[in-house]
C-alpha cells in the first residue's frame, strides 16, 4: 500500500499523520523535539507507521471468532508488549553511553545499580491500563533515573548531582541517535511475551506486519521552516497545514486557534479550508504554551496537572506581566503574598487565553465554527477560559476540541502530500 | 546639634533583589567617606526572601562580631520593604545612585543590570537623581534572560565573560524572548556555532539594549555598572565596543563591590537620616534598630 505522510516538527514535539492511498489515517506518531531534526522526524513517522500497522492487525482480527473486548485486550496488550520492548532497546543504548561516560569518574557503580533498577521495574510500567507519566524515553527514563539516582545517593549526599549530570549528558545522545526497532521483530517479541495467544490472532500480525508500506509522498512543516530536514519542494508552511488539518477535522471551521509551545496562530479560513488572513505572536512567549511550561518549572508540577489546577480556583488572580519571566516572579511574589495556588494559576491560564484574544481579534475575530488546536487545547483549564471568553465577545461560535488536535498541523501537511502525489499520479 | 553626631555609625543596608539578596555592614564616619564593613550575597533560588535576608543578615552580624545592637539602621531597599526587621526603606533608584557614587566618586551615572529589570540613573555629584530610564514589560536582555541562555548552553553565569572572550566571530542575535531564545540557542548549536560566539552575540544584543537606555536618558561622562552582571568581563567589554558615535559621549565602568551598589547606598541613607533625626533632637531608638 502507497502512503502518504505529514510531519510537523514542533518547538517541543514532532509530530507524524500517515495517510492510507484512500485518504484514511492510516496513523499518528508522536515524540519529543530534539536538537537533530531529522532523527525527531524518522522518530515520529516511525511510530505512526507502528500505529499503523496496530490499525492493519485490527482490522485483520476483524475475522477472528472472538468478542470485541477481547479482541481489544489483546490488542492493548501487544501494543503495550511492544511499547516495553522499545523501552528495554532504549534503556540498553543509555545504559551503554552511561557506561562509557562513567568511565573512571568514580560513578560506575552507581550508574549499574540504577540502570538495573531501571531494567528490573520496567514491566511494572508497561501493560494493559498503566498510567505513565510521559510516554517520551527523555521524561519516562529520566524521572525513574532520578528517583533511583537519589536511592543510590541516599548514603553519599554528593553523588545525586554528578549522576543526574550524567544522564543529561547521555540522553541527548541516545535521543540523537537514529530510532532503533521495525515492527515486524518489535511485534513478534511482544507476541512471544503474551501466554495463550490463539494462533489466528498469530495469523492476523503477521498479515499485518507482511503488508508492504511504501511511501509516495511526504511533507513537512514547522517552526523555523528554513533548517527542516525536508527538500524544500517538500515543505508547506504551518498556517497552512494548521487551516487545511482543522477543516479536515470539523468542515465547517471558519476560525482557527492553534496555541503551541512557541507560537500562537489566529487563522481564518474560507469554506474549503484555505487560509484567507492570519495573526501570529512575534519574538515574544506571552501567550504560548511554553507561558504554562515556565510556570509548571516555577511550581516544581508536571504540565497536565497545571489545567486541573486551576480548575479548582475560587477567584481568578489578575495577572499584571505580560513577560513570562515577569509572570514567574509575581507568581513566586503572589504566593509569598498567602494567594492561593489555584486562584493564582487561573489567572495565568485567562491570561494566556487573553492573549490569544487579541490575536484572533487582530485576524478578523472569531467566525463560527471555531476550532482550536495545538497542545493547548489539551489544558481543561485554558479551553474553559476561551469558551467563556468567546461567549463575551463573539456571541458563543460552535467550539471544536479533538482528542488529536496536537496533530492538526501534521494532518494538514498529510493532506497536502496527498495532493502533491495525486498530481503526479494525473 | 547633640555631641552624637560627631561619632562613628554602624548601619546595614539590605538590598533584597528578585534573584539575590545583598547584604553589607558600613560604617559610617562624619566628614569623613565612610567604609563598607562587610558585603555578603546569596541567591534566593526559590526561597522565601525573607528568610534568606534574616539568615544572611544574622551571618553578617555574626561574622563582625557585633550584635544587632550595635547598628544604628537597617535599611532595605529594592523588594525588602517587607523585611520585618528594618528601620526603613529607600527606592532602588536613590540607593543605587549614591551607592553608585561611593564606589566610584566620578561615576554620574548608574546603570544597575539586575535579574529582571536594568535601570540607567543618572546624578550629580552628590548622588541627586536626574534623569532615570527602565527596562518594562519585558526580560529580554536582563540577568534572568542571560541566566536562562546559560542553562540551555550548559555553563554558569560565572563562566560566560570569560568564555565571550574567546570569541571570533560572535553570532548576530535580535533581542529575543527570554523564555523563545532556547530554542534559538539550540538552532545554533545544531548550526555548529561555538558556545562563545553564541554568547558574544548574546552579550552584543544586550549591549546594544542598555547603550540606548543610556542614550535615552541622557548619560554623560563615567557610567558604573552595578548589580549582579557587573562583574561579567564580556558584557562590560560588549558595553565598551558598542556603537561608538553614541557611547563617545560616556565610558563604562566596573568596580569590584558593584554588585553591593544597591544595599551599600541603602546604608548610606540610613545613616544619613539618623544623623539628620539627631541634628533635630529625635533619637532613633539608636542601637535597637535590628533587635
Amino acid at each position: 500500500m502507497k502512503y502518504t505522510v505529514g510531519i510537523d516538527l514542533g518547538s517541543t514535539t514532532t509530530k507524524a499523520v500517515v495517510l492510507g492511498d484512500g485518504g484514511e489515517i492510516l496513523g499518528r506518531g508522536i515524540t519529543n523535539s530534539r536538537s537533530n531534526y531529522a532523527v525527531a522526524c524518522e522518530v515520529a513517522l516511525v511510530e505512526a507507521l507502528i500505529a499503523a500497522r496496530f490499525g492493519l492487525v485490527e482490522r485483520a482480527m476483524a475475522g477472528l471468532e472472538a468478542d470485541e473486548s477481547i479482541r481489544r485486550a489483546w490488542l492493548e496488550q501487544l501494543q503495550e508488549g511492544l511499547r516495553l520492548g522499545q523501552y528495554r532497546a532504549q534503556l540498553d543504548s543509555l545504559g551503554a553511553v552511561l557506561a562509557r561516560e562513567a568511565r573512571g569518574s568514580g560513578l560506575e557503580a552507581g550508574v549499574r545499580e540504577i540502570m538495573d533498577a531501571l531494567g528490573a521495574e520496567a514491566p511494572q510500567l508497561y501493560g494493559p491500563g498503566t498510567a505513565r507519566q510521559s510516554d517520551f524515553f527523555r521524561d519516562l527514563s529520566g524521572s525513574r533515573y532520578r528517583h533511583f539516582a537519589s536511592i543510590a545517593a541516599s548514603g553519599a549526599p554528593g553523588l545525586f548531582d554528578p549522576l543526574v549530570g550524567l544522564f543529561d549528558k547521555s540522553i541527548l545522545e541516545v535521543e540523537n541517535s537514529p530510532a532503533a526497532g521495525e515492527f515486524s521483530s518489535l511485534v513478534r517479541a511482544a507476541l512471544a511475551g503474551l501466554d495463550g495467544v490463539p494462533g489466528a490472532l498469530r495469523g492476523a500480525v503477521e498479515e499485518a506486519a507482511a503488508v508492504p508500506l511504501e511511501l509516495a509522498v511526504s511533507v513537512g512543516t514547522g517552526y523555523g521552516r528554513a533548517t527542516l530536514p525536508f527538500p524544500k519542494e517538500q515543505i508547506r508552511s504551518e498556517i497552512l497545514c494548521h487551516g487545511l488539518g482543522a477543516h479536515a477535522m470539523f468542515p465547517r471551521t471558519r476560525t482557527v486557534l492553534d496555541i503551541g509551545g512557541q507560537d500562537t496562530k489566529a487563522i481564518q479560513v474560507d469554506p474549503q479550508g484555505i487560509v484567507t488572513s492570519f495573526q501570529m505572536n512575534d519574538r515574544c512567549a506571552a501567550g504560548c504554551g511554553r507561558y504554562l511550561g515556565y510556570i509548571a518549572d516555577e511550581m516544581n508540577l508536571g504540565l497536565h496537572e497545571l489545567g486541573p489546577l486551576a480548575q479548582q480556583a475560587t477567584r481568578t488572580v489578575r495577572i499584571n506581566s505580560t513577560c513570562t519571566v515577569f509572570a514567574g516572579a509575581e507568581l513566586r511574589e503572589r504566593l509569598s503574598l498567602g494567594e492561593r495556588r489555584e486562584d493564582i494559576l487561573a489567572g495565568l491560564h485567562r491570561a494566556v487565553v487573553l492573549r490569544a484574544m487579541a490575536l484572533l481579534a487582530r485576524s478578523g475575530g472569531v467566525a463560527d465554527e471555531f476550532t482550536f488546536t495545538g497542545g493547548v487545547a489539551k489544558n481543561p483549564a485554558a479551553v474553559e477560559a476561551l469558551r467563556q471568553l468567546t461567549a463575551e465577545n463573539y456571541d458563543g461560535p460552535t467550539l471544536n476540541i479533538s482528542p488529536d488536535s496536537i496533530y492538526t498541523g501534521a494532518l494538514g501537511a498529510a493532506l497536502f502530500a496527498r495532493r502533491d502525489w495525486q498530481r503526479s499520479l494525473n | 546639634m547633640g555631641s552624637q553626631t560627631r561619632e562613628k555609625l554602624t548601619v546595614a543596608g539590605i538590598d533584597v533583589g528578585s534573584s539575590a539578596v545583598k547584604v553589607v555592614l558600613f560604617e559610617d564616619r562624619p566628614g569623613a567617606p565612610g567604609a563598607m564593613l562587610l558585603g555578603r550575597s546569596e541567591r534566593i533560588r526559590r526561597r522565601d526572601p525573607q528568610d534568606v535576608a534574616r539568615t544572611l543578615f544574622d551571618a553578617c552580624i555574626a561574622e563582625t562580631g557585633l550584635t544587632a545592637a550595635d547598628l544604628a539602621y537597617v535599611a532595605t531597599t529594592g523588594e525588602g520593604e517587607n523585611v520585618g526587621f528594618r528601620t526603613g526603606h529607600f527606592y532602588g533608584m536613590t540607593t543605587h545612585a549614591r551607592g553608585g557614587l561611593f564606589l566610584d566618586p566620578g561615576a554620574r551615572t548608574v546603570l544597575d543590570i539586575g535579574a529582571l529589570h536594568t535601570r540607567a540613573v543618572c546624578m550629580d555629584g552628590r548622588g541627586k537623581v536626574s534623569s532615570y530610564r527602565m527596562t518594562s514589560q519585558c526580560a529580554s536582555g536582563s540577568g534572568q534572560f542571560l541566566e536562562n541562555i546559560c542553562r540551555y548552553l550548559g555553563t554558569t553565569i560565572a563562566d560566560v565573560g570569560p568564555l565571550s572572550l574567546e570569541a571570533d566571530a560572535p553570532e548576530p542575535c535580535s533581542s529575543i524572548c527570554a523564555v523563545l531564545a532556547e530554542t534559538d540557542v539550540i538552532n545554533m548549536v545544531s548550526r555548529g556555532i561555538t558556545t562563545a560566539n553564541i554568547i558574544k552575540g548574546i552579550h552584543k544584543s544586550m549591549a546594544g539594549r542598555y547603550l540606548r537606555l543610556l542614550t535615552s536618558a541622557g548619560a554623560e561622562g563615567r557610567v558604573l555598572v552595578t548589580g549582579g552582571l557587573a562583574a561579567d568581563v564580556g558584557l562590560l567589554a560588549a558595553l565598551r565596543e558598542g556603537d561608538p558615535g553614541k557611547a563617545a559621549r560616556f565610558t563604562v565602568h566596573s568596580h569590584p563591590d558593584s554588585v553591593f551598589a544597591g544595599a551599600l547606598g541603602a546604608a548610606i541613607w540610613g545613616a544619613f537620616r539618623v544623623r539628620k533625626l539627631q541634628s533635630k533632637g529625635v533619637d532613633l531608638a539608636l542601637g535597637g534598630a535590628a533587635a
